[in-house]
């Protein structure tokens, strides 16, 4: 029986982590495997285009109303079996949404018999390590593995890079950089020679297709919508090198200036 | 003074404590906690005792989580109701500050005829102060008191908080707790002094109630002093102005003054108001040069690390304090004796009139057993 696999995908917000996570999820449950994406964010929005566009109840939206919390209320079945978790979050502005995900992350734990079974659980936390609930998935030792979402653009990259930091900080190795595209020049170029020189790999490079943002229109992921796009056959690659990845790395952040240089 | 770097690692009084207190000297009838369950529990249930209600929105997980506006503003209601307040007090906790609550919307929410003032204040201050300085602060604001008794609380309380640094438990790292020396041997050694004939400073510097403890060895002393014929030996000095601080500081004052009267104690010198024990020490320092300073002993009761030895050199000093970390900087500072009450403070709550020190007791018992032996003798 092979490892159970539980990543964490980081990457500056906005730079398209659900996509990436919903896709990825997809794309491994049409190999067979048995997957679970846990959204971390509290939007709640990495799992809808599992579900056809339809929200479920999160986490902490059980927990407010004071509901004694069963397994069958959080864990909701998506495309072709993937289970789909949201831990929500307070409304913005109001109470802590840190201690929002270290409350719930307990009570997954405690509720969630399934997720032993799992080959794959996906980690689609919030774009950046704010404070210490935005690290409980790794800190409670339920991430193994972290991967990093950037495109070639600066700002992005400085993002990935102090992400880096950060899971040196929290004492986690990094397992691969993908490069989700904006299009700007030598991009693949750029994302590589950062993925090496920080001391990890690209694991893929998704082009920027209409047809992704078409398909998370519709409420649904592009290898349910339309599984014979090229884009289709990239998230497919990606799934295939995330389950046999066995490398990873202790990431060395890059000076300012260095990383200035690289994208110039 | 010079801010000593040190970092203390023995806990500390806490400033939502201090704040809650406070809230007390200003007459509040409820103090709302808005936090856990169990923030601040035990001098919550003190303050009973001493005619207010303490409540808590008890923040639970999902407070944390969510925050707790509604609950605050509906609790706000439901003691408006309950106890019909003519004045409320809020106290953050370290809990609701973290996650950012405050305190003013839900205040608003709750439209409330009464006043009420707003402490937003957390334990993560390194002088409990902090708590007193923000709840005046918040009162200023509300009215309920002016801003020359603001500003006279805060010369106040930058020198208590000089006082505990120079000689008090914020003077080390570490201070082990100690329940100082037998109340006994000690009661033994002022007995036989007065008996003879040595000269005698009581000096009470008492911090507001717990006045209504120390002044029993005030008066034990004077009590056994007269049962030896030595009463004209006896000086005392205490910190009872009753025109000086908040409402209730006065009235504490007030009352253990009638009391000395009653009991036939002359106050010498009145060195102060109840909430001046860290500015007292200046006063008595003053006095003592001008007309006592020929005397035998003193016996200092309160806050004694507030007094300056400058001035008792030349005598043998007796503290008493009710701070089991006071014990050793008080020997450092040169005291010979230095005697604790241990639980004072909880025993001074809610009072209107002196209660007895096991000092004074264990002091009336010795002088009745040594009297009565020297009675058979005869």
């Amino acid at each position: 029986m092979m490892a159970q696999k539980r990543i964490a995908i980081y990457g500056k917000g906005g730079i398209g982590k659900s996509s990436t996570a919903s896709n990825v999820a997809a794309a491994c449950a049409d190999e067979g495997y048995k997957v679970m994406i846990i959204g971390c964010d509290p939007k709640s929005d990495s799992s809808i285009t599992l579900l056809g566009g339809k929200r479920i109840p999160t986490i902490l939206d059980l927990l407010r109303q004071k509901i004694d919390v069963k397994e069958e209320d959080i864990v909701h079945e998506g495309y072709k079996g993937v289970k789909c978790v949201e831990v929500g979050g307070p409304e913005p502005g109001i109470g802590c949404a840190g201690r929002g995900i270290i409350v719930a992350i307990q009570k997954l734990k405690q509720m969630c018999k399934s997720i032993d079974d799992m080959d794959l659980i996906i980690y689609d936390v919030p774009g950046d390590i704010v404070c210490g609930g935005f690290v409980a998935p790794i800190r409670k030792g339920l991430v193994n593995q972290a991967y990093i979402l950037t495109s070639g653009e600066y700002m992005p990259l400085y993002a990935a890079n102090n992400i880096c930091r950060g899971l040196a900080k929290i004492d986690t190795q990094l397992s691969g950089i993908i490069c989700n595209s904006r299009s700007v020049t030598r991009e693949e170029d750029i994302v590589r020679k950062f993925s090496g020189e920080i001391g990890s790999k690209l694991m893929a490079f998704i082009p920027k297709e209409q047809i992704v943002q078409d398909c998370e229109r519709d409420g649904f992921s592009v290898l349910e919508k339309a599984p014979d796009s090229p884009v289709a056959g990239v998230y497919r690659e990606l799934a295939h090198a995330i389950m046999s990845n066995e490398d990873s790395v202790m990431p060395e952040a890059l000076e300012d200036e260095r990383l200035r240089e690289l994208t110039r | 003074m010079a801010e000593k770097d040190i970092s203390i690692i023995h806990p500390r009084p806490s400033s939502i404590v201090a704040a809650l207190y406070t809230l007390r000297d200003l007459n509040v009838d409820v103090a709302i906690l808005h936090g856990p369950p169990g923030c601040s529990f035990k001098h919550a249930r003190l303050l009973e005792e001493d005619g207010i209600h303490v409540v808590t929105t008890a923040l639970d997980e999902n407070g944390f989580v969510f925050g707790g506006r509604d609950e605050l503003s509906s609790l706000l209601t439901k003691v408006n109701e309950m106890f019909n307040p003519k004045l409320i007090g809020v106290v953050g906790t370290c809990a609701s500050m973290i996650i950012g609550e405050e305190l003013r919307e839900p205040v608003q929410d709750a439209k409330l005829d009464v006043p009420v003032i707003e402490v937003e204040v957390h334990a993560g201050y390194p002088n409990n102060t902090k708590g007193v300085l923000i709840a005046l602060e918040s009162a200023c604001d509300a009215g309920i008191i002016d801003s020359d008794e603001l500003e006279r609380q805060k010369i106040l309380l930058e020198e208590a908080t000089n006082v505990e640094k120079r000689h008090g438990a914020a003077s080390r790292e570490y201070l082990t707790p100690s329940r100082g020396d037998l109340k006994y041997k000690v009661a033994e050694k002022v007995i036989n002094y007065l008996k003879e004939g040595k000269r005698c400073l009581t000096i009470m510097n008492a911090k507001k109630e717990t006045g209504y403890m120390f002044a029993d060895i005030t008066v034990a002393i004077n009590e056994v002093a007269a049962q030896l014929g030595m009463e004209e030996n006896v000086i005392n000095m205490a910190n009872v102005d009753d025109t000086l601080g908040l409402p209730r500081v006065r009235h504490h004052a007030r009352s253990i003054m009638e009391d000395f009267k009653e009991k036939g104690i002359t106050i010498h010198e009145n060195i102060g108001g109840m909430d001046e024990y860290p500015i007292a020490g200046e006063k008595v320092s003053e006095l003592i040069a001008e007309k006592y300073s020929d005397f035998d002993f003193a016996v200092i009761t309160g806050v004694p690390h507030a007094i300056p030895m400058d001035n008792l050199a030349g005598m043998e000093v007796i503290s008493v304090t009710n701070g089991p970390r006071q014990v050793i900087p008080l020997k450092e500072m040169g005291h010979t004796n230095v005697i604790v009450e241990i639980d004072l403070h909880p025993k001074t709550l809610g009072v209107t009139h002196i209660v007895e020190s096991e000092f004074g007791a264990t002091m009336r018992e010795v002088a009745k057993d040594i009297l009565d032996a020297e009675q058979e003798a005869a």
